[in-house]
């Protein structure tokens, strides 16, 4: 199709250009028919978000167990219930050090990692393609592969190398409380560094060598190269990627879940865990609902906060 | 000189690294080819003789098969269902901008912003009460939530494109499905693809809607297949690894003829919708 022959006007400027002509023009029909286009996105809304939604805000404020039918209202007590309840703080807990944790060492390994694979070398595809296949499989099966090369008895195969090489261990690195968060973290560090480096490299693709040749001439070293032009010009890059792990770590559960179970006791625990298993298994409606609002309360905030970042940035470097 | 040295030794470097992040990945195909006494005595050096027992049984075990058939039903009917309904919406919503049109773009960014785990009991509920839980319809329409997602990254394509071809078709008294079905459809293919890989990643792959609406064994998805394996081959480790090789080689499969597509998903969450 010759596209090039057609003046450059998008949908986007012709809807720009004639949005008083058409609002007139059309006719009844057609309107009916595209808002009948409208009807399945608006079903899936309807009866997949703001139903359910609005059921778990009315939950979160009564008692209801799923079989008693006399619902009482209980105002905020399953509020104050998640505040006290040492599994729900401990979900909390976890779940914010697993967010954090993983989005500030993936941030911090993903960025000079993309600089090194995007040079030229021996093997380049080779080595790229060992940084990214952590992220192709399911992170449920990766865990419980994990789960039996972290394993804390004597034949597990980390313990098992560092005893053959230094002679040390067993460590417990599933059975003690922090080494088994620090192993949860590690592992989705693991899964996820590639990916977000490969995120990073689209990136720094779109940088014009330009830059960095007139920055030698000026006899930039590479060190005042990478944070005066590469870094800046990764911030778009930044914000996405942050929020992809940020979001990624406060949804977590089919890592923690294979690897550790939650365990041991409630050191691993997290939020989407504690949702399923006070939901599903005990039938705590109103808990599980009062923590899934809570839930998406920190959600929407933190996509809102990226979106206006997004902006401030855009408005800065654009 | 030092230019060759010093490439050289990135080189070195970078492999030996990677290599590190793959230890786990060789430990588990390695130890596929082994029994398990030969896993416990020497869990990292290649097998003497390669063992094909593993694969044998897992490969003439009917279960496995069945949980592929299960995940490559519901991952077809889910993507394209959600691709489907993305487009329409996206197409109705760039061609016709009603107030009304504003206001449901304004709610369908709720359902981009709110996770599935916040829906997740009250559908759970919904579904009991359509005895739709324990089934795959029911883990289909779970994953139609995904549809809104699809919206948002079509939408910001199809802004992108000519706006004559649409007008044009319009204006020859082509009816509303037929411009739909005959032009945009094929005009957004590229991000329709980038979409759909990444759709079918995660409903393949997913734990979380499997693990807590599928109780049938009959009905399992792979992974949850293979999250069932663990608690049967307690003891023989290289059983469960070869489960899960076999597990991933779809997957794997995917992923090499999709990559092209990822790194453009990739950039298109950063152009945005």
């Amino acid at each position: 199709m010759a596209t090039s022959t057609l003046p450059p006007v998008t949908v986007r400027e012709g809807l720009a250009q004639g949005r008083r002509r058409r609002r007139t023009g059309g006719g009844w029909k057609q309107l009916a028919v595209s808002q009948a286009f409208l009807l399945p996105a608006v079903l899936v809304l309807v009866f997949l978000f703001v139903v359910p939604l609005a059921q778990s805000f009315y939950w979160s404020l009564t008692d209801f167990t799923g079989y008693s039918t006399d619902v009482t209202f209980t105002g905020l007590s399953n509020y104050r219930t998640i505040l006290t309840d040492p599994s729900m703080l401990a979900a909390l807990g976890f779940t914010l050090l697993f967010g954090v944790g993983t989005t500030v060492i993936v941030t911090v390994i993903a960025i000079p990692l993309a600089v090194q694979l995007n040079k030229r070398f021996f093997g380049r595809n080779f080595v790229r393609s060992l940084w990214f296949f952590p992220a192709i499989p399911s992170m449920a099966i990766l865990g419980l592969v994990w789960r039996y090369i972290l394993s804390p008895i004597e034949s597990g195969v980390v313990n098992s190398v560092l005893d053959d090489l230094f002679g040390i261990g067993p460590f417990g690195w599933l059975s003690d409380d922090s080494l088994a968060r620090f192993s949860v973290i590690l592992v989705g560090i693991w899964s996820a560094a590639g990916w977000h480096a490969v995120l990073y490299m689209a990136y720094l693709q779109s940088i014009p060598s330009e830059y960095y040749e007139v920055a030698r001439i000026d006899g930039a070293s590479p060190r005042q190269q990478f944070f005066a032009i590469t870094l800046p010009l990764l911030t778009p890059a930044l914000v996405i990627s942050t929020f992809l792990l940020m979001t990624a770590g406060l949804k977590v559960f089919d890592l923690p879940y294979t690897l550790t179970n939650g365990g041991p006791g409630f050191a691993t625990y997290t939020i989407t865990q504690s949702i399923v298993v006070s939901g599903v298994s005990q039938g705590r409606y109103g808990l599980a609902s009062a923590l899934a609002v809570l839930f998406t309360l920190a959600v929407a905030l933190l996509a809102f906060g990226q979106l206006w970042l997004t902006k401030t940035i855009e408005r800065r470097f654009v | 000189m030092t230019r060759t040295v010093r490439r050289a030794a990135l080189s070195l470097g970078m492999i030996l690294l990677a290599c590190l992040v793959a230890i786990p990945l060789y430990y588990v195909v390695v130890n596929t080819f082994k029994t398990q006494g030969d896993m416990v005595a020497a869990p990292l050096t290649p097998p003497s003789e390669p063992f094909l027992g593993n694969y044998q049984q897992v490969l003439t075990d009917p279960r496995i098969y069945r949980s592929f058939v299960n995940t490559f039903l519901v991952t077809a009917a889910a993507v394209l269902l959600q691709l489907l309904v993305g487009a329409l919406a996206a197409y109705a919503m760039v061609v016709r901008t009603t107030r009304l049109n504003r206001v449901i773009g304004g709610l369908l960014l709720l359902g981009f912003i709110v996770p599935g785990q916040s829906t997740l009991i009250p559908l759970y509920r919904t579904l009991v009460g359509f005895q739709l839980v324990d089934t795959l319809t029911g883990l289909v329409i779970m994953y139609l939530g995904g549809s809104i997602f699809c919206y948002f990254l079509i939408q910001g394509y199809i802004r992108t494109l000519p706006f004559e071809i649409v007008e044009a078709a319009r204006l020859d008294g082509a009816g509303a499905f037929q411009i739909f079905w005959r032009i945009v459809l094929p005009l957004i293919k590229p991000i329709l693809v980038t979409v759909g890989v990444f759709q079918t990643m995660w409903v393949w792959n997913d734990f979380l809607l499997p693990t807590v609406m599928i109780s049938t064994p009959e009905k399992r998805t792979v992974v949850l297949q293979v999250y069932n394996a663990v608690s049967e081959f307690t003891t023989d480790w290289p059983m469960f690894m070869t489960v899960s090789v076999v597990a991933l080689i779809p997957m794997v499969v995917f992923f090499v003829f999709t990559q092209r597509h990822i790194v453009n998903g990739l950039l298109a969450g950063g152009v945005k919708g």
